[in-house]
Formats: C-alpha cells, sequence, structure tokens
C-alpha cells in the first residue's frame, strides 16, 4: 500500500496542459526524485498535491484522503508538508516565531505555550538555533531554505515534498543541504525531491520520475532512468512541444 | 507570576482606577466636560481596536468600519427608542446584528478563490455605501426622517446621562481592548498574523484560514456596533448624514496606524493621541488644520514610524515616560494652561515630538548621552553567509 | 413611466458617463500599471474643478480654455507625486495610505481656500452650464458632450499610446516584468513618473468639466467614490476603452434607475454594481475571465 498513490492527475492553464494524466507512487519511508526538463510540471505537480492549485483531474489517494479534494490546511492537517523554491517566511516573526506557528497548526493541533518549546527542537535539527530571535531578513538564503524546511517539519509531517530546495546555494551549502535531507529521512519522514541538480537527486533517491511537457516518460532506478534514452532526449530537447 | 497574569491584573487596575473617575469628578466638583472628553476617547480607543483586530491581525484592509458603526446606531434606535426595548438589552442586540451582518459578509468574500486584499477593501466600502442608502430609502429604518434618541431611559444604576455614557464606553472599551490582547495572545492571533503575512503559505501550514478571518471579522462587527449603540444616545438625533460618513472609518484607520497596527495597543495609543489633537483643535477654533495635521502625520507615520507610536514608545519608554509625566507634573503644578485635558495634550505633544525623531539620529543623541564603556563588543553582526549553524 | 423622461435620463446618463470614465480613467491606469491605488485622484479630479473655479472667476477666462492650463499643470504634479513614491519606496499597502493622507491634505486645503461653501462659476463666466443642444426631443448639455468627446478620445488617445507607441510598449514590458524591462534598457521609473502624470492630468481633466455644470464644495469627492470605483472595476484595470465602456454603462444605469426609482436610487445601485462586479468580475465586463 503505497503511501501516496497519483493516478492520472491533470492540470491545465488555459490552452496549456501543464500535467497531462500523471500518475505515480511514493512509498512509505522513501526518497522520491522528480525531475524533468524546465516546464515539465514538477513545481505544478507539488502545487497540485499540497492544494494550492485546484487539480482538473485524477486522484491522489494518501491514506483515506484524496489530496485533490482538499484544502492546504487539510492536506497539512493529513501529514503532507512542502517547502517552496523561494523560500516564503513570515516576514513580520522571528525565526522561532515562524516555527513554531508551523508546530501550532501543522498535524496535531498544539498550544501557544506547547509551541514556543517545541520550536528548539526544530531550530536546532536544522541549525538554525542561534538565529532563532532574529527577524528573518537577516537570514542568508540557505538559512532561509533550512527555515523552510524547520517550518515544514515542525507540521509533523508524514510526506515532505521539497520544491527546488537547492536552487541559488553554492556547492558548501549543496553538501550540508543534502545531509539535512538524509536526516530528515532518517526520522521516518517520505521525501519528493524535485530538483535540477541531476547527480544529486540521483545518488540521494531511492526512485526516480521522470516528467516531460506534463507526462511521466520514465519511472524507476535512478541510474537507469537517468540513462533511458527517451529521458536523454527530453533533456537534450528533442521532443515536440505541447500542443 | 506570567506575563499574562501581569497584563490582566493591569487591567483590572485601570478598570477600577477609571471607574473611580466619576466619583472623583463629583467629589471634586471638576467641570463634567472631563467626563465626557474621556467617554469620547473610550469610543475611540473601542472603534480603532475592534477595527485594528480584523485589518491590523490579517492584513485585510477593512473601509468599512462605519458599516458596523451605522448598524449598531441603528439596531438601537430602532429597538430602544421606537419600539420600546430596554436600553441594554438593545444594545448586545445591536452587537450580535452587525456580528452576523460581518460573518454574513465575509461568507460571501473570503469564499471567492482570487480575493485580493484591495477588493476586499473596496467591497468594505461599497457595504457602507450600500447600508447608507438602504437606511435613507427604507422608513422602516429612517426613511429620511432621523430618530430621536433623547428620552431613551435608561437604569439608574449607571447615573446621570453623563455618568451612563461613561460606564457603559468605559466597560465597552475595557472589553474590546481586552478582546484585543487575548486574541493577540493566542492560536488565533497567530494564525491571523501568518494569514496577514502570507495567507497562501499559512493555509498549506494547516492554519483554518477562513475560520480565522471570519472569527476576526465578527469580532469587529461585533464591538464596533456595540459601541456604536451606546454612541446613538450621544448623538441624541440620528440621522443617516450623520451616521453613516466618512469620520469613523476615516478616523479609525488613522487612529490604528498611528499607534502601530502590529501590537494591541497600538489603537489605544493612536486613538487617545489623534482623539486629544482633534479635540483640542477644534475647540481652539482650528477645525481645518486638524485634517491638514492628521494628514501630514499619516504620511509621516507611514514613511518613518512604520511600527507606529507604541513601540516606538516601548523602544523609548524611559524617554517618553520622563517627557511625559515630566511635562504633565509641570504644567499641572505651575497651573500653565486652563485645564487638565490642555495639559494632557501638551505634555503628548511633546513626547510625540520627541517621539519622532528619526531612530539613526535618536541613536546618535542617546549614544552620546550615555557613552559605552571602552572595551564594550562591538554591536552584533548578521550570521556570515555560507554556515547554516553559527 | 415617460419614454421622453427616460430617453433623456438614457441619454444623459451616456454623455455624463463619458466625464465618469475620465473621472475613473487616472485611478484605473495608476492601480492597473504602477500597483498603486491613489486615493489623491479624487483629489485632484476636486482641485482641477476649483481651479478652473478660481481661474475663469477671477481671470473671466473661458472654461474650455482651462484644459489647456490644467492638462500640462496636473501632469507636472503626478509626475512629482510618483517621484516622491519613488523615492519613498512603499509597498502598496503603504502607498495607499499615503495617498489617503494626501486626499486627506488636498480636501483640507480646498476647504481652507474655498471654505465649505457652495461654490459655482457664475453663468457669465461659464455660458455652457446652462447650454444644450437639442435632438429630437432630447437636450444635450453642452459641457457633457464636451465632456464625452474628451472621454472618447483620452480613451482612444491612451489605448493608441499603449499599444502603438514606444512608451506605450515600455509601460506594458514595465507591468509585466520590470526586471526584464530594465534588462531591456527601459527605466521603469521613468515610465511610472510618466505614466503617473498623464493619470493625475486625466483627473484635473476631469474636474474642469465638472466646473462646467456642477456646484462644488470640498466634500463632493465623498459622493464619487462608488462611481469612480464602480467604473475602474467594472472597466478592468488600465483599460482605456473598458474605462469609457465602464462609465458608459454606469452612467446609463445610473442615470436611469435615478428616473425610475428617485435620485436616492442611484448611488444605491452604483454601489451594488461595484459590489457584484468585485465579487464575480473583478478582472472587468470586458476581459475574458474573471480575475
Amino acid at each position: 500500500m503505497s503511501l501516496l498513490l497519483c493516478t492520472s492527475v491533470s492540470k491545465r492553464f488555459g490552452g496549456i496542459r501543464a500535467l497531462d494524466g500523471v500518475s505515480a507512487s511514493v512509498e512509505e519511508n522513501e526518497i522520491l526524485g522528480l525531475v524533468g526538463p524546465n516546464g515539465s510540471g514538477k513545481s505544478t505537480l507539488i502545487n497540485v498535491l499540497s492544494g494550492l492549485y485546484a487539480a482538473d483531474g485524477g486522484q491522489a489517494q494518501f491514506g483515506d484522503d484524496d489530496l485533490l479534494r482538499l484544502t492546504p490546511e487539510k492536506i497539512a492537517a493529513a501529514g503532507v508538508a512542502r517547502t517552496f523554491q523561494i523560500p516564503r517566511p513570515f516576514a513580520t516573526m522571528t525565526v522561532r516565531e515562524n516555527v513554531s506557528v508551523s508546530y501550532m497548526f501543522g498535524h496535531q493541533r498544539h498550544s501557544l505555550e506547547a509551541a514556543r518549546d517545541a520550536a528548539t527542537e526544530w531550530l536546532a535539527f536544522t541549525g538554525l538555533e542561534a538565529a532563532a530571535e532574529r527577524s528573518v531578513d537577516e537570514l542568508t538564503l540557505h538559512q532561509l531554505k533550512f527555515l523552510e524546511l524547520a517550518r515544514a517539519l515542525a507540521t509533523e509531517p508524514t510526506l515532505l515534498l521539497l520544491d527546488e530546495v537547492l536552487a541559488g546555494l553554492n556547492p558548501t551549502e549543496i553538501d550540508e543541504s543534502i545531509e539535512m535531507i538524509k536526516r530528515i529521512h532518517e526520522r521516518g519522514v517520505a521525501l519528493v525531491i524535485v530538483e535540477h541538480l541531476l547527480r544529486v537527486v540521483t545518488s540521494l533517491s531511492h526512485r526516480i520520475v521522470v516528467l516531460d511537457q506534463g507526462r511521466v516518460i520514465a519511472s524507476g532506478d535512478p541510474t537507469e532512468v537517468m540513462e533511458d534514452p527517451a529521458v536523454v532526449a527530453a533533456y537534450l530537447g528533442g521532443s515536440k512541444p505541447n500542443a | 507570576m506570567t506575563s499574562r497574569t501581569k497584563t490582566l491584573i493591569g487591567f483590572a487596575v485601570v478598570a477600577v482606577v477609571l471607574g473611580l473617575v466619576p466619583n472623583v469628578v463629583e467629589a471634586l466638583d471638576a467641570p463634567g466636560f472631563y467626563l465626557t472628553f474621556l467617554f469620547t476617547m473610550f469610543f475611540w480607543i473601542s472603534q480603532s481596536s475592534s477595527w485594528n483586530i480584523l485589518t491590523g491581525y490579517s492584513g485585510y484592509f477593512s473601509f468599512g468600519q462605519g458599516a458596523w458603526f451605522g448598524i449598531g446606531v441603528y439596531t438601537t434606535g430602532i429597538l430602544a427608542a421606537k419600539h420600546g426595548w430596554p436600553f441594554l438589552v438593545a444594545l448586545p442586540v445591536a452587537g450580535l446584528v452587525a456580528g452576523a451582518a460581518g460573518l454574513l459578509l465575509g461568507l460571501v468574500v473570503f469564499r471567492l478563490r482570487r480575493l485580493s486584499g484591495e477588493i476586499f477593501a473596496l467591497t468594505t466600502l461599497a457595504v457602507s455605501f450600500v447600508l447608507a442608502s438602504v437606511a435613507r430609502l427604507t422608513s422602516l429604518i429612517d426613511g429620511g426622517t432621523g430618530i430621536f434618541m433623547t428620552g431613551t431611559p435608561l437604569p439608574e444604576f449607571l447615573g446621570d446621562f453623563r455618568t451612563s455614557m461613561y460606564r457603559m464606553t468605559l466597560v465597552i472599551a475595557l472589553l474590546t481592548v481586552l478582546t484585543a490582547y487575548l486574541i493577540f495572545e493566542s492560536r488565533l492571533g497567530w494564525g491571523l498574523f501568518s494569514i496577514r503575512d502570507d495567507e497562501e503559505v499559512a493555509r498549506s501550514l494547516g492554519v483554518p484560514t477562513f475560520r480565522y478571518k471570519m472569527t476576526a471579522l465578527g469580532t469587529n462587527a461585533f464591538f464596533g456596533a456595540l459601541m456604536g449603540g451606546v454612541w446613538a444616545l450621544q448623538i441624541g438625533f440620528v440621522t443617516v448624514e450623520d451616521v453613516f460618513n466618512i469620520r469613523v472609518p476615516l478616523l479609525v484607520i488613522l487612529m490604528a496606524v498611528l499607534g502601530g497596527m502590529r501590537h494591541w495597543m497600538g489603537p489605544v495609543v493612536g486613538a487617545a493621541i489623534i482623539y486629544t489633537l482633534t479635540d483640542r483643535l477644534n475647540s481652539a477654533g482650528l477645525a481645518d488644520v486638524n485634517q491638514l495635521i492628521i494628514g501630514a502625520l499619516l504620511i509621516v507615520m507611514v514613511l518613518g514610524v512604520r511600527e507606529g507610536i507604541y513601540l516606538r514608545i516601548r523602544a523609548r519608554w524611559i524617554a517618553s515616560g520622563v517627557m511625559f509625566f515630566g511635562a504633565m507634573a509641570v504644567l499641572t503644578v505651575f497651573d500653565l494652561t486652563s485645564s487638565l485635558i490642555w495639559d494632557f495634550s501638551y505634555a503628548l505633544l511633546i513626547t510625540m515630538v520627541m517621539l519622532l525623531i528619526p531612530t539613526p539620529l535618536w541613536e546618535r543623541l542617546t549614544r552620546r548621552r550615555v557613552a559605552a564603556p571602552p572595551g564594550d563588543p562591538p554591536p552584533q553582526q548578521p550570521v556570515p553567509s555560507g554556515t547554516a549553524s553559527t | 413611466m415617460d419614454v421622453d423622461l427616460l430617453a433623456q435620463a438614457a441619454v444623459s446618463g451616456l454623455l455624463i458617463g463619458g466625464l465618469y470614465a475620465t473621472m475613473a480613467i487616472g485611478i484605473s491606469l495608476s492601480w492597473g500599471a504602477l500597483k498603486i491605488i491613489n486615493l489623491a485622484h479624487f483629489t485632484f479630479i476636486l482641485l482641477g474643478a476649483y481651479l478652473t473655479y478660481q481661474l475663469t472667476t477671477t481671470f473671466g477666462i473661458d472654461p474650455f480654455l482651462m484644459i489647456v492650463v490644467v492638462f500640462p499643470l496636473f501632469f507636472l504634479a503626478g509626475a512629482l507625486l510618483q517621484v516622491f513614491f519613488e523615492w519613498a519606496k512603499v509597498d502598496e499597502f503603504r502607498s495607499l495610505l499615503i495617498s489617503f493622507g494626501l486626499f486627506i491634505i488636498f480636501t483640507s486645503l480646498v476647504r481652507t481656500v474655498w471654505t465649505a461653501d457652495f461654490r459655482r462659476i457664475s453663468s457669465e463666466d461659464n455660458p455652457y452650464a446652462s447650454a444644450s443642444i437639442f435632438i429630437g426631443g432630447v437636450a444635450l448639455q453642452v459641457p457633457l458632450i464636451a465632456a464625452f468627446i474628451a472621454a472618447v478620445v483620452i480613451a482612444v488617445g491612451t489605448s493608441l499610446a499603449l499599444s502603438r507607441t514606444h512608451f506605450g510598449r515600455a509601460v506594458r514590458a514595465v507591468v509585466q516584468d520590470a526586471e526584464m524591462a530594465r534588462a531591456f534598457g527601459i527605466d521603469p521609473r521613468r515610465v511610472a513618473v510618466i505614466l503617473s502624470g498623464l493619470a493625475t492630468a486625466y483627473s484635473g481633466l476631469a474636474g474642469v468639466f465638472i466646473a462646467m455644470f456642477q456646484v462644488l464644495s470640498p466634500t463632493m469627492t465623498f459622493a464619487w467614490f462608488g462611481i469612480v470605483f464602480s467604473v475602474v472595476i467594472l472597466g478592468g484595470l488600465g483599460s482605456p476603452y473598458g474605462a469609457l465602456g465602464a462609465g458608459i454603462i454606469v452612467g446609463v444605469v445610473a442615470g436611469v434607475s435615478a428616473v425610475v426609482w428617485g435620485p436616492l436610487a442611484a448611488p444605491l445601485v452604483t454601489f451594488v454594481l461595484l459590489i457584484a462586479a468585485l465579487l464575480f468580475r473583478p478582472a472587468g465586463l470586458f476581459r475574458r475571465s474573471p480575475a
């Protein structure tokens, strides 16, 4: 029984089929890489699964719920969290407050008092403890991305969707982020990683799904998939544009 | 003792002290105008606080405070004056009617998928005008004839008219500000703040945004009408023009912006300052200058004191305390003005001037006076980039 | 219901709709292109009206000539205002508040200079106020005809400018992506300043026409909120033709409602229209999909 089973998920924007019958699964405690050339629908899929966009068709079975029929709040309550590619921290709050707010509302509801203390755990986990009382405009991009992680983790998810968490980081920061992702996984959280850096994704993921123009063109073992000629062609631009 | 207990004790103390003012005024045979001044201030404190619960906390800008005020005035007017209901029964009913209207508005407006802040703001503006038109057109409500509120009987225990107004407005103002405080320090409050900062992200973290926005809107409407209901008595002869004009929505915005929309005390401070200012300018015959100053003040505040006066006071609390109480002391002891209210307003003015000094200049001034001893560590640098842990 | 009366109301409504469009286009352009809801535009209309009143009364200038005076003057004012906004680096919410502050300041200035008494250009200085052209039993007031023609010229001119000229393309580029526009050598700030100048000039112009046939008072702006915002929303942000079309619709609907249900019905209808527009067609009547 998969943790998440997507069947024929579709999303149109006007005349463009951003997602055209995407079917994929995420197993318990696995790291699934979601890759594909620009415009293939990776971020759209994340947005649809987290409830930011309404899907036009299909299902996303997560336990007893179909994520595509839930509001973002209910999706968070069900145990699915996500990070944003460009970090979106709560600008008027401190680092600690960002995390406590998340803890208060996520998978289970917690009180204000409990949240203030619990936030410490997540801040320590992501190494942001020393910056806890800072306001978010003092943070570097790397720290902001870790704040995204801390905030998402504080909702106590079973499934975490990471949308290009490595974008914009330098090599040292990327290595630290990879370590962080591994540690998150060790806690028993299943991960879907949307990423452009193929070497990273292939080394981190247990399985990979490749999207191109809204369709799944390959899925399975990372190394095998990346050598698939269809995948190579998609990346090198051999495929025709979406009608 | 937790800070919450301390604050609640503070509320109790303020309630008792302010509650005794009418007795003191009577004992000292002081002019009754002091009571009027204070209870008008309570009116504005309540209106701007309730407005801030919606707009300041959630970020949904409302031009509609006039709507709730109007509903409050007219509901008590109809129930108490036209149909003879006991005033203290009509009052909470007025609050509930407005609360229901607010929830109805929210039901329609918050359900819209692509509702932007500006559209919400304009909708609230339009709703106020629609209510005014409806009130004017329907003789059930007003029909252009107005409602006489003078002579509406009030319970004996409240005292004479002025004292009754004082007591009622005090209670409502305390309730409003207390509510603003309790929400501020609650999950609801933090949920609203997250909505204000980024509603989409808040939803994805599990914040029940619709429910919370409805709560804020309903609370705003309830208290706006509750105080409006009391104010109907002060207006005396209620007409549509008097009630549904731009004054209430405009001033609450100014007061909350000036005082600071990020803290529950902001609107209280802002209301006190702006009301005192307008009241004194009016009594000095400078009503036009009034508006000019307020407009200029708004711009200065938005540009220069973004966090609002209250948080500025907190940052400079020693200087503020010294200036304000010092000025009050000097003015009252040396009997330099004709009334306590003038003393209060001049003290406010002097303190305001100090508070408006731009932060960089202020820091330079205060550092010069309190020189740092040698060997102090330099001010904390922002965390160096490239490292996640510091 | 008297058909003649209805016809008159509809025609007058059509013409005054042109004026509504001119009143609204300033805010529409500001909001659509500059992303600022500039409440000061209401006071620019007011100032345009009072300035027209004063100069025609003091110097006996023909009110129509005021167009030539007001346009460049208000263009400059609008440009300066935008320079101020650029310097202040404020976000949308704060610019709304600042424009609100300006609205208050300008209104109080008007009240201080001209007092709260009603002002009206005398008929010797303004022969057009009562002049009408009669077509088929329907009277067309001259100031309204002029306002309508001006509105059409403005709508056509602005639309052409936006679609055909280099400046217009620059505006559209900046609206879509300011950073990218900058990469192509367009200075978003300069574009914003010129656009703001244009928007303000239009508002001032609306004031000139208002002075030609209405009684002026400092608080008349409040009556305009409903009308102007209805036109802005129904017409779609930043669309000159949309503003014209919406202005005509609002003008006719309000005018006919006033005749059918009485003068008090007009603002009610306008605001209900506004609410309906906000809730169901926030992108305007003339755009394909809602928002």
